[in-house]
């Protein structure tokens, strides 16, 4: 493979957010003597209106703004897709069932989705990945239900059947690895999609509950003082926006090289 | 194509009967405890007196069977009565009523910017692939896909209530008032729009017909606007799912965030609240729309699409 710039980039900015999430940084101290600091060397991008270093939380912040969303979308992938590839080798009835359930979902947002299970559930880490996963599962589904139509019409599948192969052979060895590239793509298209519904969620309070520290949330807290202090509200905007985009467009370049092969 | 609308009206009661009985399952299934959500919306009391709660169990025929008071709600809905709010205990259907009008309005503005804005700026994109325009538009509709709601409001009072003070940066009910909320929840249908626009016009442009009618001597413009627009238009309509679910969850994000009294807010005030009989009349509504909604894209689609026409005719 050769070395492709927006690949290099996105591993620099993996890598960048791996080292913020383990970094030992103090997010919770409170300092009211120092309430909306401007940037300094103690406080790199200021304090907020407790006097909890900004940086600190945004740091920290990636572990429930990103890499739980790496596991949500991860979730999300593995059920869709297992339910696509059942769906797509079995055909007929279960298929048909299975588009038309998509085809309600596709129009359900994640936000109300997020609303009714946090009414009937306390908000926190697993009410958003609850709800995540009731809507997000059905893109993969869908895309890996038209893959698995797609290749099992293969002849080599056809093949594989008269050399004696089981469905649940045939699914794994020969029609999954076939899948796994477009699907990888379509994950990072996601991915970006489930990180602005989590922060979405967490901004209406449904999430993370302070203090821990959440983009999503430190949006909603800096937003009370966005005429006073409005780097508390654009410090994790920018957070959000340049991690949906840099995914996003990783995913783009993933699933343009895969129609081009 | 009376036909048709008759076919999908039908289906209507069909879903909502399925739906209320979802909706209505939901809490009790999930386990709340309804007094205690009641109580706990009318005092703060950790532990209610057990007297108090036999009363109020009572008093909302709690105390009866599921199947009773499922037909009881059902009934009522029916005649329009959904009922009374347990947080604030005045009755929801006209607060139901005034928030559906309030997110309609919303989402009908932002809608027309996606068409007016969006559409055209996809077709003028695919006329040369690669080119500036095209290169413009597929950055700014990239962007428009990952800036969300709740960080574009914010940005927009900051821009333009705050920095130069052009608009309110709250409140609903002026024609200035309604700006920044129709461009934050606008960003999302424009940027789907143009991608979907300029994807369909592309490919449009590559199909036989359009051959025909170049050879023909139809001029470039005309032939764009024709036959590409045309087909555009059809893809974004066929994807009015994605549209519908991308403007209810970004309405719920810009009502909340620029305070407007609509569906979303309502929702939301019903969950933070837990105002169960809110919510459940809300989401109905919910499923209402959505299917009205779909109704009305398949509508839309059949007026535009020619062929899709002969397949329901067949």
């Amino acid at each position: 493979m050769r070395r492709d710039p927006v690949l290099v980039a996105f591993a620099v900015l993996a890598g960048l957010l791996v080292v913020a999430a383990l970094l030992p940084v103090d997010a919770l101290t409170t300092d009211l003597s120092d309430r909306f600091a401007e940037p300094s060397l103690a406080h790199p991008l200021g304090t907020d209106n407790l006097g909890r270093d900004v940086a600190a939380r945004l740091l920290v912040g990636t572990r429930l703004s990103v890499w739980f969303t790496l596991v949500a979308v991860l979730a999300c992938a593995a059920v869709g897709t297992l339910l696509g590839i059942v769906a797509g080798y079995a055909g007929g009835v279960v298929g048909q069932l299975l588009q038309r359930t998509l085809d309600v979902l596709v129009a359900i947002p994640t936000v109300i989705v997020g609303l009714v299970v946090a009414a009937v559930r306390e908000p926190g880490p697993s009410t958003l990945l609850i709800a995540v996963l009731l809507t997000g599962w059905t893109p993969f589904a869908r895309l890996a239900y038209q893959l698995t139509v797609r290749e099992r019409a293969r002849e080599y599948v056809e093949g594989a059947v008269a050399l004696g192969a089981g469905p649940g052979r045939i699914a794994v060895r020969h029609i999954l690895p076939n899948a796994l590239r477009p699907l990888t793509a379509h994950a990072c298209l996601r991915f970006a999609n489930v990180l602005l519904s989590l922060a979405g969620l967490s901004f209406l309070g449904l999430g993370a509950q302070p203090p821990t520290p959440e983009w999503g949330a430190m949006l909603a807290e800096g937003r009370q003082y966005l005429f006073v202090a409005p780097q508390l509200v654009l410090v994790p905007a920018v957070a959000v926006v340049a991690v949906s985009l840099a995914v996003t467009l990783l995913g783009r370049r993933l699933e343009s090289r895969c129609s081009g092969r | 194509m009376g036909g048709t609308l008759a076919r999908r009206l039908s289906t209507l009661p069909a879903v909502l009967l399925g739906a209320s009985l979802l909706i209505f399952l939901l809490p009790r299934l999930a386990g709340v405890d309804t007094v205690r959500a009641v109580l706990r919306g009318r005092v703060a009391e950790a532990e209610p007196d057990p007297a108090v709660a036999a009363r109020v169990a009572a008093e909302l025929g709690l105390d009866r069977s599921w199947a009773e008071q499922y037909l009881r709600w059902l009934g009522h809905a029916l005649t329009g009565d959904l009922g009374v709010s347990y947080a604030t205990r005045t009755a929801i259907a006209p607060q139901l009523a005034a928030a559906l009008g309030v997110s309609v309005v919303l989402a009908a503005l932002a809608l027309l910017v996606a068409a007016v804005v969006g559409i055209p700026l996809g077709v003028r994109a695919a006329r040369r692939p690669g080119g500036v325009l095209d290169r413009v538009v597929t950055g700014c509709s990239v962007l428009g896909v990952a800036v969300p709601e709740f960080v574009l409001a914010p940005l927009l009072v900051l821009l333009l209530a705050v920095a130069v003070p052009l608009f309110p940066a709250t409140g609903w009910g002026t024609p200035a008032q309604a700006v920044l909320p129709v461009l934050t929840l606008a960003a999302f249908p424009v940027a789907l729009a143009a991608q979907l626009a300029r994807a369909e016009t592309v490919d449009a442009l590559s199909r036989p017909h359009v051959a025909v009618a170049l050879a023909k001597g139809v001029g470039g413009s005309q032939l764009l606007w024709r036959h590409g627009a045309r087909l555009a238009l059809t893809g974004v309509t066929a994807l009015s799912g994605m549209f519908f679910a991308g403007l209810l969850g970004g309405a719920v994000v810009v009502e909340v965030a620029f305070g407007i009294p609509g569906l979303g807010r309502l929702l939301y005030d019903a969950v933070t609240a837990q105002d169960l009989p809110m919510l459940q009349a809300g989401l109905l509504a919910v499923v209402a729309v959505a299917v009205l909604a779909g109704v009305a894209a398949e509508l839309l689609q059949l007026a535009l699409d020619p062929v899709a026409r002969a397949e329901v005719e067949v």
